[in-house]
């Protein structure tokens, strides 16, 4: 069996709890369903490993994404074997430990499915040969763990904890993913295969610096590398189970397994020794020191582990295959003697209800049998002979001696090593003294604790046998494992070593028994140092981290509030100011404004009228307070707009502008009725200012290049129009004909934006709450009779009017200034007129009430006319026309355009109508409202 | 002559009216129109999809007058890939309004269509006045939409949010003007080649053209300095409208694609204001995250979010010769779906919380929020870019496409950002509960709906290489101008 | 002539985006209106100027160019619609706020809070 499905196996086991859960509460099926399939993929593990253990690499590999060089591609060899075997290994241990520690109520199914997504994360890790692959199942370990960690997630601590952790690691991932793009960017490929040995091009690269610094940026985050340290503690949130699993073999065994994974390709530089050995020796140190003083069971476990993690980078650091080995071989010790002693931490817990080693002394009589485990493991964690702590210490103290790296300050590392190994001989004589022996316990939650049942301490056992075998026989038990996994670090070629108990009296030796006993003296020593301890300022990790994001969160939301002050103004202002540097900064670079054509001559009356519209203009703006005075302005300049268009030659434009105008005009009227007659000054003088600025740059802008360009020279394709406009189009209006057939579409859309917008509007009146301002600009009364009678008499015979009018222009519009457009607005304004008039009610008598479908009907019909031409085999909105005759009319061309005209006509009606009889009826329940 | 590639455009149009003409209410005839209309444009779309993909360019001459002087609808691989986006997009955002949101006002149904007909129009149309007219239904649908139900805080923003379009508009039609006022013409890819040839004060005035444009675009994208109205607008919007409007800012982004790749590519006026464009787009990408960490509710966050997409893509477009295209319009696709399912999800997590909403606060535990948590923590994975899923496939192709290290370290810690806001928001939503509340659990259709939106995202995840794939030869077509040139004005420049 | 209306044309953008920067909902909707003038009668003239050349096939000879004229009909009806959108979301902001202020709040209250 392809040993890649094996590593997937724990995925698909993380499904079966969760079912199982369903069926059954009973814990034991629970822990049986989650074991299983790690289980078979421990077991069917053997073949692969035996070939492996022959030496070789076995490799498997399934494209996924091959144009970013992201494959499924998997390896095995010594150094993930090895991690293959402690993940699966020691999992099963905890599946089993948890099996006793979770109590009935907890969610134990979603635990374990948990447990066996973090497995399966950390095994894709391990077992990954493409590096972007091993990023992914890397940033996985933390997305699971947050869940591991969090799973208490009642609790603050848990959740806090739980995003401490994956902020820290996540980031971490990170910037490995930016150093493993780095790094592919360089060898071209991310295959380990290529990358491990390319070591020698990736050194080369002027890359490597930075790809070392984000490298180890991830390394260390994830090993909790001083500074990067602060995490791991507050995951002890978690339960047991969790940290034993996390804290021991996994979690940040991650980091250093990458330091091993890519150690021929990034090691033997002075930049890797220097950084990886510094920031080794400050975790060994501040990890032990502090260890020392934490009076929390698994506080305590914990430093420890930062320690003998720190131990182990500063191995790798150190540049000497010797050392790799012995990192290598602690690696493994560590793994088994951190996992059980949290494991008894977690068995006391829950046997006396507390962590605190203040109030839990003298377990050995309530629980000689754990005692005893519990001492063996803190006594290879000592580095006690005959325990496999011992030997990989030995290593460890040997390789210090050797490293000459920092030259006269080489008895720097083995001084640190001495210091590390007395701290850490003193914090487990703590644990060892202060839990078991040391007085009674004191006022513990559960009382008398007493053994816990008999399976939860198989896993300790199991796991404390290993360290004895191992501190006893190692060669005979681990021997083979480590040659093939230092073998895959160091890339085939292995140093000379033996692993032995007993290498005759050489200074390792002599150091192992200074740090035994300067460890018993310190601990001998520790009431002083817990009451130095205590008076030194503390800082809790967890309280910064939170104060840092909450205050990240703060400071965030000011700027955003700074940018994002609600207020429209300036949005406004920011949109209009970018114009304006777009203005200022390209127009400064014109060649001339000289024109290039002659100009027209300029005559008294566009004078007149141009003075006039700009001084209507001014007065709208200048009076805008006054509203009622400030839209007869508006009207004017509206007026003169249109004036304007007739001037030079656009009647259409005119007539249209003209219509628009009113209806606008009746509009703002309407509004009026509920709006503040005045608006009250309030902008500041600085805000006046740079509105004026804005206005008078963008304003003068636009000038400049409306003059610009009329008075160039432009050859444009509307020559086509001119000439195709009779021929192709049916009709002698221009401007008309590309309305309805050149650019028809447009059109099609035009009227579509009129519908919508009825539409949109109907939806917002419906159901509006209003109150109208009673009295008008000078506190009089309106007017209050809504229909005066002289309206009425003069509307009324005007609508039949106004309607013949309107189907005049329609008709003539093809070919004379007219069109669909306008007389829609005609007919719309006589209509509107009746509502003025005579009011809606009278109106409703006689019209339909709703305005919708009329709408949809004038769309509906403009565009199938433009289907219809499908009929005939041409695109959307094709024309075709005939000559027709009328009385008083006269000639004309009746083109299938015009029935597409008819539609914007309806359109325009309906919309119009839609939106003013609705503003209508508004003003009307008002009136209503008011006279109840 | 085939007339496929008009249907996105007159499908949801007649759907429209037809729902203008039912006036007496009958809410399953709407709704069963609607859905109807949006499956019929997802076949469309695919069949465009499929015709397009083998890189031929169809022109489709509206009236029958050739282009430069006729409209003409243009479907290349981008058009009918922003086609199919808008069409996956539009069904499932319209199942999960069907369940109730569509009844909160009036014409909500007729308005949704007449927006998928504005959006498609501006991907399809080949002439620059014509999208200015469909920039304009696309707009007005969107105010009516942004304005359905009620709320002051959503009538607020969607003031805001009009008027700065109309204004929008006005700078719109400007540059229109000088573009005729100078090229003589409205068609883009006669524009494209007349551009060139410009001299003195017109290349000035083009210049100015071209940047209003790009300030017009930017406005719709939400780009820095313009993207201030976003984030209150949409997270005030319904659920589905915020979801549907997932692809507004797109259609902003295709605009400036598109006309930059036609004409700014490459020749004289290579790279017009696109130092600029990449310098605000990292600018927003920046912005966006600080304002995602200081969001106080995820609405808000979401949208954010959004912004970041915006800032994400566009500085990618402005990147080189468009090299970094295919990788971009992969993440597009994907920053659109996930976004999308956010504003979903955020409405259920709302209505489970109900009257705590979704302020990132403690507050009362949500009926069967379990669910809702397992999606929240998977949606959450794939917009903060983190493995396995889309988000971290778009963001290697990005960083593979653009080494620039600003870039990749912007790119990173967005996504950094991404992930304290995300776990801090729904630490508090799921976790930080005071006991049971007055909200409702997530019904059926409503899940349905997002689920489709994440279905389409792990699909995205999992044949990343096909739509990767895909998405270069979009980019590869759109590096080589000349063929689309060539297929609107067979016979050159008029 | 040309400088006439190329003056006309800046007075109208001036004022309307002058208007459209203050407070409150009614010059808001006035100013949109002008700049509406100002940039209609600025398409209008990218065609050129002419004087009695109504573009009518057979009125006269060298017409005055139809398509500005023909640009600026969408864009008065378009410019209209949106008018009247937002000139009755002015009333209904008004209806739900009980101020006039672009802003729903005399204080102009911040986004992020509802």
């Amino acid at each position: 069996m392809n040993f890649a499905y094996l590593v997937l196996l724990p995925f698909l086991g993380a499904l079966i709890p969760p079912l199982v859960a369903r069926v059954t509460a009973n814990r034991t099926a629970l822990a049986c369903g989650a074991a299983l399939l790690p289980l078979v993929a421990l077991l069917q593990l053997f073949q692969p490993a035996l070939r492996v253990f022959d030496g070789q690499t076995l490799l498997a590999r399934w494209n996924w994404v091959p144009s970013l060089g992201l494959s499924l591609s998997f390896r095995l060899d010594g150094l993930a074997l090895l991690f293959v075997l402690l993940v699966l290994g020691i999992g099963l241990l905890v599946i089993l430990y948890a099996r006793y520690y979770l109590s009935a109520q907890e969610k134990a199914g979603r635990f374990y499915a948990f447990l066996l997504l973090f497995m399966g994360a950390m095994l894709g890790v391990v077992t990954s040969d493409n590096l972007l692959m091993l990023v992914m199942f890397w940033e996985l370990t933390s997305l699971s763990s947050f869940l591991l960690i969090s799973f208490w997630h009642d609790k603050s601590d848990a959740r806090k904890g739980a995003r401490m952790a994956m902020t820290v690691t996540g980031m971490g991932g990170l910037a490995l993913l930016a150093g493993v793009l780095l790094i592919g960017h360089v060898v071209v490929i991310y295959s380990l295969v290529e990358v491990l040995i390319s070591g020698d091009q990736i050194k080369a690269s002027p890359l490597y610096p930075l790809i070392l610094a984000l490298v180890l940026l991830g390394v260390f985050t994830k090993s909790a590398q001083f500074p990067f340290h602060f995490w791991l503690p507050h995951a002890m949130a978690a339960p047991t189970p969790v940290s034993a699993y996390l804290h021991s073999a996994t979690m940040v065994k991650a980091g250093v397994f990458l330091l091993a994974r890519l150690y021929p390709a990034l090691s033997g530089t002075d930049l890797w020794f220097d950084t990886v050995t510094l920031a080794g020796m400050a975790t060994l140190l501040w990890g032990a020191a502090q260890a020392l003083f934490q009076h929390d069971l698994k506080g305590l476990l914990a430093y420890s582990t930062i320690s003998h993690l720190g131990l182990i980078t500063l191995l790798f650091g150190l540049n000497s295959e010797l050392a790799a080995v012995a990192a290598v071989f602690h690696i493994i010790n560590h793994a088994t003697f951190k996992a059980s002693l949290f494991m008894a931490a977690g068995i006391i817990d829950h046997e006396t209800g507390s962590r605190d080693m203040r109030r839990i002394n003298g377990l050995w009589k309530y629980m000689p049998y754990t005692a005893v485990l519990a001492m063996v493991a803190s006594a290879a964690m000592a580095g006690v002979p005959l325990l496999n702590g011992f030997l990989s210490k030995e290593m460890f103290f040997a390789e210090t001696l050797e490293s000459s790296h920092l030259g006269a300050l080489s008895w720097l590392l083995p001084l640190g090593a001495v210091l590390g190994g007395i701290f850490s001989v003193a914090y487990s004589a703590r644990f060892i003294h202060d839990v078991f022996f040391n007085g009674e316990p004191i006022n513990l939650p559960k009382y008398p604790p007493h053994e816990p049942p008999r399976y939860m301490k198989v896993p300790v056992e199991i796991l404390v046998a290993l360290c004895v075998a191992v501190g006893v026989f190692p060669t005979l038990v681990v021997g083979g494992l480590l040659t093939v996994a230092a073998r895959a670090v160091l890339g085939g070629t292995l140093p000379e070593y033996h692993l032995t108990i007993w290498h005759g009296f050489n200074t390792p030796l002599v150091m192992s028994v200074i740090a035994l006993f300067g460890g018993v003296f310190v601990y001998s020593q520790r009431r002083r140092l817990y009451d130095g301890f205590e008076r030194l300022p503390k800082l809790d990790a967890k309280l910064v981290f939170e104060g840092v994001v909450q205050r990240l969160g703060r400071v965030a939301s000011l700027i955003t509030g700074q940018l994002q002050n609600g207020s429209l103004q300036s949005y406004a202002a920011w949109l209009l100011a970018l114009v304006a540097v777009v203005l200022l900064t390209q127009m400064t670079g014109l060649p001339s404004l000289a024109p290039q054509k002659a100009l027209l001559p300029v005559d008294g009356v566009s004078l007149l009228c141009s003075g006039m519209l700009v001084a209507a203009a001014l007065l709208t703006t200048l009076l805008h307070r006054h509203r009622m005075t400030s839209i007869m302005c508006l009207s004017v300049v509206g007026l003169m707009v249109s004036l304007v268009f007739v001037r030079f030659s656009a009647p259409d434009l005119a007539l249209t502008q003209l219509s628009v105008e009113v209806v606008t005009i009746l509009l703002l009227m309407l509004a009026m009725y509920f709006m503040p007659v005045r608006t009250r000054g309030e902008s500041s003088v600085p805000r006046v200012v740079r509105d004026v600025l804005l206005a008078l740059v963008i304003g003068g802008g636009v000038a400049l290049l409306a003059f610009l360009v009329m008075t160039g020279e432009l050859s444009s394709i509307s020559p086509f129009f001119l000439e195709h406009s009779k021929p192709g189009g049916g009709g002698t209006n221009v401007v008309n004909v590309i309305l309805v057939d050149f650019r028809g579409f447009d059109t099609f859309g035009e009227i579509t934006v009129l519908g919508i917008a009825a539409m949109g509007i109907y939806a917002l009146l419906r159901d509006m709450q209003l109150r109208s301002a009673r009295y008008d600009s000078q506190g009089r009364p309106w007017a209050s009779d809504a229909h005066p009678l002289v309206l009425v008499t003069i509307s009324r015979p005007l609508l039949p009017l106004a309607l013949l009018i309107a189907v005049y222009i329609f008709l003539r519009g093809h070919n004379l200034p007219g069109g669909g457009f306008v007389a829609g607005l005609i007919t719309a304004v006589a209509l509107v007129l009746q509502y003025v008039a005579s009011g809606v009610g009278w109106v409703h008598e006689r019209m339909p009430g709703d305005y919708h479908p009329v709408v949809a009907l004038g769309v509906l019909l403009a565009g199938l006319t433009g289907i219809g031409s499908w009929a005939f085999g041409y695109p959307f909105l094709t024309s075709t026309h005939d000559h027709f005759h009328l009385p008083w009319i006269g000639e004309f061309e009746l083109a299938s355009a015009m029935l597409f005209d008819t539609g914007v006509f309806l359109t325009v009606v309906g919309a119009t109508l839609l939106i003013l009889a609705n503003l209508g009826k508004l003003s009307l329940l008002d009136d209503k409202k008011e006279g109840a | 002559m085939s007339h496929w590639i008009i249907a996105p455009i007159l499908i949801p149009a007649l759907a429209g009216m037809l729902l203008l003409l039912e006036v007496r209410e009958r809410h399953q005839l709407r709704r069963v129109t609607g859905l109807l209309s949006a499956s019929a444009l997802l076949a469309v779309a695919v069949l465009l999809w499929q015709q397009a993909a083998d890189g031929s360019i169809t022109v489709y001459r509206l009236g029958n007058w050739a282009a430069p002087f006729g409209i003409v609808l243009v479907l290349d691989r981008l058009s009918a890939l922003m086609l199919l986006l808008t069409a996956l997009l539009a069904f499932p955002a319209l199942l999960y309004a069907c369940r109730g949101d569509d009844r909160k006002g009036a014409n909500f149904h007729g308005l949704f269509q007449f927006q998928l007909m504005g959006i498609n129009g501006a991907f399809l149309t080949g002439d620059l006045f014509n999208l200015f007219v469909f920039f304009e239904v696309l707009l007005i649908a969107s105010y009516g939409l942004a304005l359905h139900g009620r709320g002051r805080a959503r009538v607020k923003a969607g003031l805001h949010y009009v008027v700065l379009n109309l204004v929008g508009s006005a700078l719109f039609l400007i540059a229109l003007g000088l573009i005729y006022g100078t090229t003589g013409t409205l068609n883009m890819a006669d524009f494209a080649v007349k551009a060139q040839a410009l001299s003195g004060s017109d290349h000035t005035l083009l210049r100015v053209a071209v940047l209003l444009l790009w300030v017009v675009f930017g406005l719709k994208a939400a780009l820095f300095p313009l993207y201030f109205w976003l984030p209150a607008t949409y997270a005030n919007a319904t659920a589905a409208v915020a979801a549907l409007f997932a692809i507004m800012t797109k259609v902003g982004l295709y605009a400036i694609l598109r006309v930059y790749a036609l004409a700014f590519a490459s020749g004289p006026l290579a790279g017009l204001g696109r130092h600029a464009l990449w310098a605000l787009a990292l600018t927003t990408l920046v912005l966006a995250a600080i304002g995602a960490l200081g969001a106080k509710r995820l609405g808000t966050l979401v949208a954010y979010l959004v912004v970041m997409s915006v800032g994400t893509l566009l500085a990618a477009f402005s990147y080189g010769q468009l090299q970094a295209v295919g990788p971009a319009l992969y993440y597009l696709l994907h920053s659109t779906m996930i976004c999308a399912a956010l504003f979903l999800l955020t409405d259920l997590v709302a209505r489970g919380r109900g009257e705590a909403g979704d302020t990132i606060a403690a507050g009362p535990a949500i009926p069967h929020g379990g669910v809702l948590a397992v999606l929240f923590f998977a949606a959450a994975i794939a917009v903060a870019g983190l493995p396995p899923l889309s988000g971290f496939l778009g963001k290697v192709a990005l960083m593979q496409a653009v080494p620039v290290p600003l870039y990749w370290a912007l790119l990173l810690l967005a996504g950094l950002v991404g992930v304290i806001g995300l776990s801090r928001a729904g630490s508090s939503l799921f976790w930080r509960t005071l006991g049971p509340g007055d909200g409702v659990r997530p019904g059926r259709q409503r899940l349905l709906a997002l689920l489709l939106l994440l279905a389409m995202v792990l699909a995205l995840t999992l044949w990343a290489q096909p739509v990767l794939q895909a998405t270069a030869s979009v980019a590869g077509q759109l590096q080589q101008p000349q063929h689309y040139i060539q297929a609107v004005l067979p016979g050159g420049a008029s | 002539m040309e400088l006439l209306v190329a003056v006309i044309i800046g007075v109208l953008v001036s004022t309307g985006i002058y208007l459209c920067l203050r407070a409150r909902t009614f010059p808001v909707v006035m100013g949109l209106t002008l700049l509406g003038y100002g940039v209609n009668l600025f398409l209008f003239a990218m065609g050129g100027l002419k004087i009695d050349r109504v573009a009518v096939v057979g009125l006269n000879s060298d017409p005055t160019d139809p398509l500005p004229q023909a640009l600026v009909l969408t864009a008065i009806v378009i410019g209209f619609a949106m008018t009247a959108f937002l000139l009755v979301l002015a009333l209904r902001s008004q209806g739900e706020h009980h101020t006039d202020h672009v802003d729903g709040d005399d204080e102009g209250d911040r986004e992020g809070r509802r």
